[in-house]
């Protein structure tokens, strides 16, 4: 008789614990899903910026085509990427190639003084530190996740429901370099 | 295993911010019953139900109305976006790296660098600058004052600050009224022993009531500082900005509070830093020392 009560009890508190991790797999899954769409959201932002950008460089630098055209089919690359990995490639060269013309404004003294051009400026800055943001938090929800995932009794619970520890979000070597943007 | 400890002060803040609501009602009632028994026993029920009632109303728009009472109590103006653009870069990109909704953005008039975030929760949660932090600092710095505010938001601070606020105004409020009409009925009611014992028990809650409530947050409010420096830290992983936010508060001039954007006392702990700039330390300040602060962040 005792040991039934035992049983019971034991089931219960399996039961519970059971749940309890299955929510928290389910909120930290979400997490990650969520900090993954606001890295999309500002590559996305930074990429509509680019053709206001090279409106106003035509407009003083006619002869940076090359460097336009760069960016440009930078631009269409990122448009065209489809898994999550291509678009932060993409939006990584993209990047770099918005880092180059916005040091060729240097040469260009009315460039630099255009308040459209100098605006366009600040929110490409403002988009680069949201995306490096976008990125800490989702490396901070994989951490969170896969801590969960990794450490007792989390792990049984993960091998019980089929979930294994996810990969970091990996930053392409040459985005590493922070534009430098002086105001 | 520093997310779980996070979490539980998110829920040790919740529980507390309850408790505190059970408070505040408690006191109303137990004040009704202390002033219906000095006054006459007669009107027992009738203040009784003037308590209960007064005390719902003060509780539902104290939880409900907190961020609106303290923008109002500093006169703030919501923050344009054009105008403001650092003020809202700061916050979109704490936001995203906190993965919290993005807060109300305020902006009060003063000249000396502070901020504060209020509401009662992370989806109604407000933060307001002054303009002299506007001027005065930095991106990095905006940046570290703001994940500073935004860990307030996250760990629940917000909720059990501004109650605590609301608390300490009420107490006083009610203490100062209570004092005072102890001068005018004294004495001219029943005599005996009962009616003493009640009126020193008054008394010494009303002296009593204010001082606790106050050295209570106070405590509170100095651990809370030290906790929202660390995780504000986590957003941005740059403990130099807010240490050079820090210190440029630090350097201010002292005397730079004007006299026309006061701030009650209340509101303190509140604030990223002393709005009173009170130079005693100890039991009644609502700060850590700021250079303490500077240190740990420096260290990180």
């Amino acid at each position: 008789m005792f040991m039934i009560f035992w049983l019971v009890g034991l089931g219960i508190l399996a039961l519970l614990a059971s749940i309890i991790y299955y929510n928290r797999f389910v909120t930290l899954e979400n997490r990650i899903g969520n900090s993954l769409s606001q890295i999309d959201v500002q590559l996305r932002k930074r990429a509509d910026l680019v053709p206001n950008l090279i409106n106003s460089v035509k407009g003083y630098a006619k002869h940076e085509k090359g460097i336009m055209k760069e960016v440009t089919e930078a631009r269409k690359a990122f448009m065209g990427a489809k898994t999550m990995e291509q678009k932060v490639e993409k939006g990584a060269e993209l990047q770099h190639a918005l880092k180059s013309i916005l040091a060729i404004a240097e040469n260009y003294p009315q460039l630099k003084a255009n308040e459209n051009f100098l605006h366009l400026q600040q929110e490409l800055a403002a988009i680069e530190d949201k995306v490096a943001y976008a990125r800490q938090h989702y490396n901070d929800s994989i951490l969170g996740y896969n801590n969960l995932c990794k450490k007792f009794p989390g792990v049984m619970f993960a091998s019980i429901y089929g979930k294994s520890a996810k990969k970091y979000l990996e930053i392409p070597q040459e985005a590493r370099a922070v534009p430098k943007v002086e105001f | 295993m520093e997310r779980i400890s996070f979490d539980d002060q998110i829920q040790r803040n919740k529980i507390k911010s309850f408790l505190l609501i059970v408070i505040i009602f408690a006191f109303f009632i137990v004040l009704g019953y202390i002033v219906s028994m000095i006054l006459d026993p007669s009107y027992f029920f009738i203040i009784m139900i003037f308590a209960t009632i007064f005390s719902l109303v003060y509780v539902v728009a104290g939880y409900y109305k907190s961020d609106k009472i303290a923008l109002a109590s500093v006169k703030a103006k919501p923050a344009s976006r054009t105008e403001h653009r650092m003020l809202y870069h700061a916050a979109e990109g704490m936001a995203i790296s906190s993965g919290l909704p993005m807060p109300k953005l305020y902006v009060m008039e003063s000249e000396e660098i502070n901020a504060f975030a209020s509401g009662r929760d992370p989806k109604h949660s407000v933060i307001c600058f002054t303009t002299g932090a506007l001027k005065k600092l930095d991106k990095q710095e905006l940046e570290g004052v703001m994940a500073h505010e935004m860990s307030h938001i996250a760990n629940y601070d917000i909720r059990f600050m501004t109650l605590t606020a609301v608390l300490i105004g009420m107490v006083s409020i009610i203490a100062q009224v209570f004092l005072r009409s102890l001068w005018f009925s004294g004495g001219r009611n029943r005599e005996g022993k009962e009616q003493a014992i009640l009126m020193v028990v008054g008394i010494v809650f009303a002296i009593l009531a204010p001082i606790a409530t106050q050295l209570i947050s106070f405590a509170i409010s100095r651990k809370r500082e030290y906790a929202a420096d660390a995780s504000g830290v986590k957003f941005t992983r740059y403990p130099q900005g807010l240490a050079n936010a820090l210190k440029k508060i630090k350097n201010e001039s002292v005397s730079s509070l004007d006299k026309e954007h006061r701030v009650s006392k209340a509101m303190a702990p509140l604030f990223i830093s002393d709005p009173f700039k009170r130079k005693v330390r100890g039991l009644f300040s609502t700060h850590p020392p700021i250079d303490d602060r500077i240190r740990k962040l420096e260290v990180m």
